[in-house]
């Protein structure tokens, strides 16, 4: 089991600033109130736009609202869906809903921790893969256990299928980025 | 996510304008149905986009387009999961045609009938070439559809074909036709209660809505749908969007309420996109906004998106994040109805209950009383999971028995997986075993056997799982989605997962039984909000309903016979004294 490094080197994970500010230029309020509402909006936009948020984009996103980094980043770490650090090249959601568990979803999770040494949130060593294990339900449920890899769903998954559209996947190249 | 609205609408101003207007949309859908036209009708939503649906609408636009008289239409997708991708098909002098597992390549041998196999009904109550009628298929059979009338019919971006289905009408009729005093008199008599899985009356909630004295008030619909179980009301966003707003606009007309605010999962694209356009498109047209359609009414709206919480579906949590904080909940009194988002009085509803409301308008509350069960009244969206044969999102009258609805609408077991045990009200009550299977499902029948209808996501598991491995998955899910803002949920559900696992990996002893009880009871009686409240349901659940299991593995000391590995680094401590305070 190799250890999660920091995927800093992961081509393209950089972001840039500018792009933020252009993105929240479509976010405009009227007050206060209105203000607050919409910072996890914006947050949303950008974690998908660059796959995380750095604490610089989280300033950004502060300033254009009126409001601390603190609070900013409080989201950031309170709500799953965001990352505070980058994705590898690869993204993969893996629905850990309760057909997914009933059809062995928990073997993926488990093959994930045991070959690939990555956990909820984690990315490989190499910057290949991030995974991020769904809490909810990703609504495939009759093709148990699924998972979303970059762009594509990945149906009635065996461990065997699963590493297969994994080593897939990265002999393809591409990545999330790219769709 | 900004969303253009369709740019050839034109506000419209007074009550004769939305007449008009409405009925220019009703002859544009007549004329698309036009004896000469064949229309090739493809279902396209998140759960069918995943087996590749969009690529099949695009084969289909492409085949159409040298040809004259094809029409090719998207819809979302009418809840028959297992037939995905599913296109009907309507030729000159035929009636309509449903194909199942449909692939982009068969398109025209399925617009040009040559793909006859893959039939799996046809509109209507006569069979057709042998192929029999829809509505006599088990999954279809047991169905009453009113929330999902239009689901898998209308096209979900297109606000004209929505109008020419009778969207809006409810609305009309509130602005101008009924007062305030018989909409609420109505929705009461309705009896509709809470689709969310509390059940409160949505009549009453409006009411004590109405009467709240301070200005502004607020109206939110909770889309959350944070379980891991259900998936209904993202598919009511994705195929009938504008039912949904309609409720909404109807509750603050109702309410006296300034604005109106849908909070919807952001795990789901497709019904954020899709509820932001009819919105738009509704916007565009003046059905939201100052002096709507002249009746001097106003209602402003807002859709606000999630971020992968399970907690905030929560009342209080989601108002927190509405109002863009941590979703955590606070202790109540106040209720949101008196201090909500803003500290305004706020009415909350759930997407279903909000997607009922146009018809019980409509056609008044007594008829949708007399749906359904007496303490359970209309219909309810249910969906299904685990090995099942025909799985999918179904509309069924309250008091349907579970063996129905496994055995029938949903195909039964599939082949090689044998029933243990049906988990229900996601992960807030315990499992059903055969013999439960004959109760009615609605609010109330199931509780006293430790079930619960919930928000009507029912999981289907056989007997290669665990009991044991199943309350660990559970319990872990809800010690995840703990906000930690109280102890007793913060502490008590780790502990729980902790004492589980030291019995998964053979270490348990059986004063582990009692001290789960124990650990539980502290838990369901501590915490501050809903999710606390219940979190060790189901793991009390798991115990009751398969005791056997559990005194097997503490007894013999094997652990529990899974596929599972066992990871040791979740066994914080096998010292008992320190998993759980002593008892008293």
């Amino acid at each position: 089991v190799s250890q999660v490094v920091d995927p800093q080197h992961v081509e393209g994970s950089d972001i840039d600033l500018d792009v933020v500010r252009e993105m929240l230029s479509h976010f405009t309020y009227s007050d206060f109130e209105e203000a607050q509402e919409l910072i996890l909006s914006a947050l949303q936009e950008v974690n998908e736009h660059f796959g995380w948020v750095s604490l610089e984009a989280a300033k950004v996103v502060a300033d254009h609202f009126g409001t601390t980094d603190n609070r900013v980043y409080g989201l950031l770490t309170f709500y799953a869906d965001f990352r505070t650090e980058p994705r590898g090249k690869h993204f993969m959601l893996v629905c850990h809903g309760m057909s997914c568990y009933v059809m062995g979803s928990q073997k993926l999770v488990d093959e994930l921790e045991q070959k690939y040494g990555i956990r909820d949130g984690g990315t490989t060593a190499d910057g290949e893969l991030t995974v991020q294990v769904v809490n909810g339900c990703l609504g495939v449920c009759d093709k148990a256990p699924i998972v979303k890899l970059d762009a594509d769903f990945q149906t009635e998954l065996t461990v065997e299928k699963f590493n297969q559209v994994l080593q897939q996947a990265i002999a393809n190249g591409g990545g999330w980025r790219h769709h | 996510m900004h969303v253009q609205a369709d740019s050839t609408l034109r506000r419209l101003t007074s009550r004769s304008e939305f007449e008009q207007f409405s009925a220019t949309a009703t002859d544009k859908w007549n004329s698309i149905w036009g004896s000469t036209n064949t229309v090739v009708t493809v279902g396209v939503g998140s759960s069918s986009m995943a087996k590749g649906a969009e690529k099949v609408l695009e084969a289909a636009a492409e085949f159409a387009l040298p040809k004259t008289g094809v029409i090719v239409r998207k819809t979302g997708v009418d809840g028959a999961d297992w037939m995905e991708v599913q296109v009907s098909v309507r030729r000159p002098g035929a009636p309509l045609v449903y194909y199942g597992n449909v692939l982009p390549e068969e398109i025209g041998d399925v617009i040009e009938g040559r793909l006859e196999s893959k039939a799996i009904g046809v509109d209507g109550d006569q069979p057709f070439n042998g192929v029999q009628p829809l509505r006599n298929h088990p999954f279809y059979k047991y169905q009453q559809r009113i929330v999902m009338r239009d689901i898998g019919v209308i096209d979900p971006d297109s606000i004209e074909e929505a109008i020419a289905r009778g969207a809006y009408s409810a609305y009309f009729k509130v602005l101008f036709d009924m007062s305030v005093e018989d909409a609420i008199a109505e929705m009461t008599a309705a009896n509709l209660r809470g689709r969310g899985g509390a059940g409160f009356p949505a009549g009453i909630k409006w009411e004590s809505g109405r009467k709240a004295k301070a200005h502004p008030k607020y109206i939110i619909c909770n889309s959350h749908e944070g379980e891991p179980n259900v998936y209904k009301d993202r598919r009511i966003h994705e195929g009938d969007p504008h039912r949904i707003l309609e409720g909404l606009l109807i509750a603050a007309v109702v309410v006296g309420a300034e604005r109106a605010y849908n909070y919807i999962g952001g795990e789901y694209p497709l019904a954020i996109k899709r509820f932001r356009k009819a919105v738009a498109d509704a916007e565009r047209l003046g059905l939201i906004g100052k002096n709507v359609l002249g009746s001097g009414k106003n209602v402003a709206f807002r859709v606000r998106t999630g971020g992968g919480a399970y907690i905030c579906g929560e009342g209080s949590a989601l108002m927190y994040s509405v109002m863009g904080v941590r979703g955590m909940p606070r202790t109540k009194p106040p209720r949101s109805v008196e201090e909500g988002v803003w500290k305004r009085p706020t009415v909350a509803n759930n997407t279903e209950t909000m997607a009922n409301v146009r018809d019980i308008i409509n056609n008044g509350g007594a008829w949708f009383a007399s749906i359904g069960t007496e303490k359970s009244a209309g219909t309810k969206l249910m969906t299904v999971q685990g090995p099942l044969k025909t799985m999918g999102l179904v509309e069924v009258p309250m008091g349907i028995t579970l063996r129905t609805l496994i055995d029938e609408v949903w195909g039964g077991m599939r082949d090689g997986y044998k029933f243990k045990g049906v988990q229900t009200g996601g992960v807030s009550a315990g499992p059903l075993k055969e013999e439960h299977l004959d109760l009615p499902v609605d609010f109330d029948s199931l509780t006293h056997v430790g079930g619960m209808l919930g928000s009507g996501g029912f999981v289907v598991f056989d007997e290669s799982i665990s009991a044991i491995d199943f309350a660990r998955y559970l319990t872990a899910f809800n010690r995840i989605e703990s906000c930690s803002k109280c102890v007793p949920c913060a502490r008590g559900n780790p502990a729980l997962v902790e004492i589980i696992d030291r019995i998964r990996l053979g270490r348990g002893t059986r004063a582990d039984l009692p001290m789960m009880r124990r650990t539980s009871k502290h838990v369901i009686e501590l915490s501050l909000c809903g999710l606390g409240q219940v979190a060790p349901m189901p793991l009390l659940g798991m115990m009751d309903q398969f005791p056997e299991e559990w005194e097997a593995a503490v007894t013999n000391n094997t652990g529990t016979t899974l596929w599972l590995t066992p990871r040791q680094e979740h066994v914080l401590s096998t010292d008992t004294s320190t998993t759980a305070p002593a008892a008293d």
